[in-house]
């Protein structure tokens, strides 16, 4: 799996291309994991290259909504689509994450809940716990 | 059944008055279009203007009848959805061939055959998806689509036909621009009916340009309001040449029934999972009787409309009251002389744009059938060889003029040779694809990417829908993950697929402990902080995306099997 950052402005999104399953979860997380703790807690992860993910890589998604949280982030997903967005709803994901579907509006999201001083995980933050 | 979000009013609601009776109206507007078909092969053999209008009214009464066969469900006929009847493309080409061989008797007993043959293919729609796949029902639509406007123009523009005049070239155009100019930019109402605004703009243009004859319409005014269609023209022939046509045309209409029954189901119904099989034959039943009333009572051949389920899709009125009023509303026009000699006068100019306009969808709607499969080399052949077959009969009509007299009914007709050579290539191509293959899997040696390509390739071969090959290498891809990881303890992996055009079956064998496959999804804080969580959120995963599954321990071997809807 390819893991590519792009900074705009406080927000950083990060691009994903080909698989999120056991065998990258843990790069990913800890990509993730050292870009809050190094403050950079706005995040947008961009799906739309992304192909596959699996029960790890949800498990992966779970615990860096937990780390923004924790670090007065936020974080949003996009480029959702296609077979990747179904298994997002079979998992019942979907409603967990504020989800949009351009890594542009993703930002500007983020950004403005950010100006907004509204804080979490995710929009939604419905946990389920 | 659940009724989804975007549906006012479903099969059993009463809407109110004024919404039934527009939405009628919209329906039968709608199929007004395809009353072009009927006269195109009325047209061909010169049938008298006061024949004409009786028989457009006895063909409104056949899809009145035929609308309320099929939506009031009337012991086993029926699906009992919205699906009104239309005179459909697919009979046009084989009427066609059978009115300039036979004349109107042959047509009419070849459609009495036709819909005789779709009620007792009702009975065997498992077996005739089964021998007829969706790529090969593409080809048979798109030939529908090329031989039927392909034979309708020429019948139009003939070298024995009367040169057409510029005004006639103008009007054919203004016409066709209004119908493209109101379905590609035309919004709600104008954009539903622009076929039959087009249809009223090509006639006013027509009357401008003096394209009816002298008197023609002032005919009309010694007629009645209302009068019932006479009967006395029945007549029927029938000739062996003609049934191959006719049958190809008839299996058409079965798979085009089949479909838009499907749809209806679908849109009905929020949590629908499969096609269902009960109300899937009734409706093909109901289609079948339809045609054969057409020709026993003289038409053409009727299918159920696509369009018009699009429309209740689209408006969200999908109440069984508004297909009986469409069914009387057909009955009532039939009734109306004057309005059928109207059609009846339909100038060739106006045809022809209405038939140019309605092959337009017909054309794309087989390329989509087509595509909506996985495609290997074999299906590609099956598609390309049989649609170059059907294009060279059009194209170089002497292959059949050349051919001998026992092959003249197969090279006659380009739908006809097309589905010939697609349904011989589509059975011999099925040798030496399996049914069942099996992959082999090394726990230490994963590779994800071998997995995909193994079942894509399969599915290809198989020509298996692109979305169930999705769901079923999601499976195995996650499965065998979380045995790797959780429950294996030593030996390969078996990896097993099967399918038939109704199913596809996926098992996975090995040495280890069963996985769990729960109900209920685990919390988020279980799946973040536990292994137990993700595991159990992987087995929920799986449950959740196979149509059934089973998991089953024998000694150390353990087995999963996953079962997909087709």
């Amino acid at each position: 799996m390819e893991i590519t950052e792009f900074k705009s402005g406080t927000v950083t999104a990060v691009a994903l291309k080909g698989r999120v399953d056991s065998s990258t979860a843990g790069t990913l997380k800890d990509r993730l994991s050292k870009l809050i703790e190094s403050g950079l807690a706005q995040l947008v992860i961009d799906f739309r290259d992304v192909a596959y993910i699996s029960s790890a890589g949800f498990r992966t998604l779970l615990i860096v909504a937990k780390q923004s949280a924790d670090a007065h982030g936020r974080l949003a997903l996009c480029g959702i689509a296609g077979e990747v967005k179904r298994l997002f709803d079979i998992a019942a994901f979907t409603d967990l994450f504020l989800i949009l579907p351009s890594r542009e509006e993703a930002i500007a999201a983020i950004a403005q809940a950010g100006a907004s001083g509204k804080s979490g995980a995710s929009a939604s933050g419905k946990s389920r716990t | 059944m659940r009724r989804p979000a975007n549906l006012v009013y479903t099969l059993d609601d009463i809407p109110p008055l004024h919404v039934t009776a527009f939405n009628a109206i919209q329906h039968v507007g709608l199929i007004a279009i395809n009353l072009v078909y009927p006269l195109l092969v009325f047209h061909l053999v010169d049938t008298p203007l006061p024949m004409v209008a009786n028989l457009l009214a006895v063909g409104m009464i056949v899809l009145g009848a035929a609308t309320l066969l099929q939506v009031m469900r009337l012991g086993p006929i029926g699906s009992g959805f919205l699906c009104p009847a239309t005179f459909s493309a697919a009979y046009l080409s084989p009427s066609l061939l059978a009115a300039k061989a036979g004349g109107l008797p042959l047509l009419f007993g070849m459609t009495l055959f036709a819909g005789l043959l779709e009620v007792a293919l009702s009975r065997a729609l498992h077996r005739l998806r089964a021998v007829f796949p969706a790529e090969l029902s593409g080809v048979v639509i798109f030939m529908i689509g090329l031989s039927g406007g392909a034979a309708g123009l020429r019948s139009l523009l003939a070298a024995d036909a009367a040169p057409v005049s510029a005004a006639e070239w103008q009007v054919a155009a203004f016409t066709l621009a209004v119908m493209v100019g109101l379905n590609v930019w035309g919004k709600g109402l104008l954009r539903m009916l622009c076929a039959l605004i087009g249809l009223a703009a090509g006639y006013a243009a027509a009357a401008f340009a003096g394209l009816f004859g002298n008197g023609q319409l002032n005919g009309m005014d010694n007629m009645p309001w209302v009068a019932a269609p006479g009967f006395g023209h029945l007549s029927w022939s029938f000739e062996l040449v003609m049934a191959v046509p006719f049958a190809i045309a008839c299996v058409a209409a079965t798979m085009k029934a089949l479909g838009t029954i499907t749809v209806c189901q679908r849109m009905v119904d929020a949590d629908w999972v499969r096609p269902d099989m009960r109300s899937a034959t009734r409706g093909v039943l109901a289609d079948g009787i339809s045609t054969a009333l057409a020709g026993l009572l003289n038409a053409v051949g009727t299918n159920t409309s696509t369009p018009s389920v699009g429309l209740a899709s689209a408006t969200g009125v999908a109440s069984r009251r508004v297909g009986i009023v469409i069914g009387l509303l057909f009955l009532a026009l039939g009734l109306l002389p004057k309005l059928t000699t109207l059609l009846a006068l339909m100038p060739r100019s106006v045809m022809v744009a209405a038939l140019l306009f309605s092959i337009c969808f017909i054309l794309i709607n087989g390329v989509q059938v087509m595509t909506s499969r996985l495609l290997d080399s074999r299906k590609t052949l099956v598609i390309g060889l049989a649609l170059i077959a059907g294009s060279s009969v059009e194209i170089f009509p002497v292959i059949a003029a050349h051919a001998g007299a026992s092959w003249r009914p197969m090279i006659g007709s380009s739908l006809v040779f097309a589905t010939l050579v697609g349904f011989t290539l589509n059975l011999l191509f099925r040798i030496g694809v399996k049914q069942t293959v099996a992959l082999t899997i090394e726990p230490a040696r994963i590779d994800a990417q071998q997995v995909d390509d193994f079942l894509r390739q399969q599915g290809g071969r198989w020509g298996a829908r692109p979305d169930v090959i999705g769901r079923a290498i999601f499976a195995a891809n996650q499965l065998v993950e979380a045995v790797t990881e959780n429950c294996w303890k030593s030996g390969p992996l078996t990896l097993q697929a099967s399918f038939d055009e109704f199913n596809l079956d996926v098992r996975l064998s090995y040495r280890g402990e069963p996985l769990e496959f729960p109900d209920r999804r685990p919390t988020d804080q279980e799946i973040r902080e536990t292994d137990e969580g993700m595991r159990r959120l992987a087995g929920f995963m799986l449950r959740h995306n196979a149509d059934r599954m089973r998991s089953e321990a024998q000694g150390d071997v353990a087995t999963v099997h996953f079962h997909f809807d087709h």
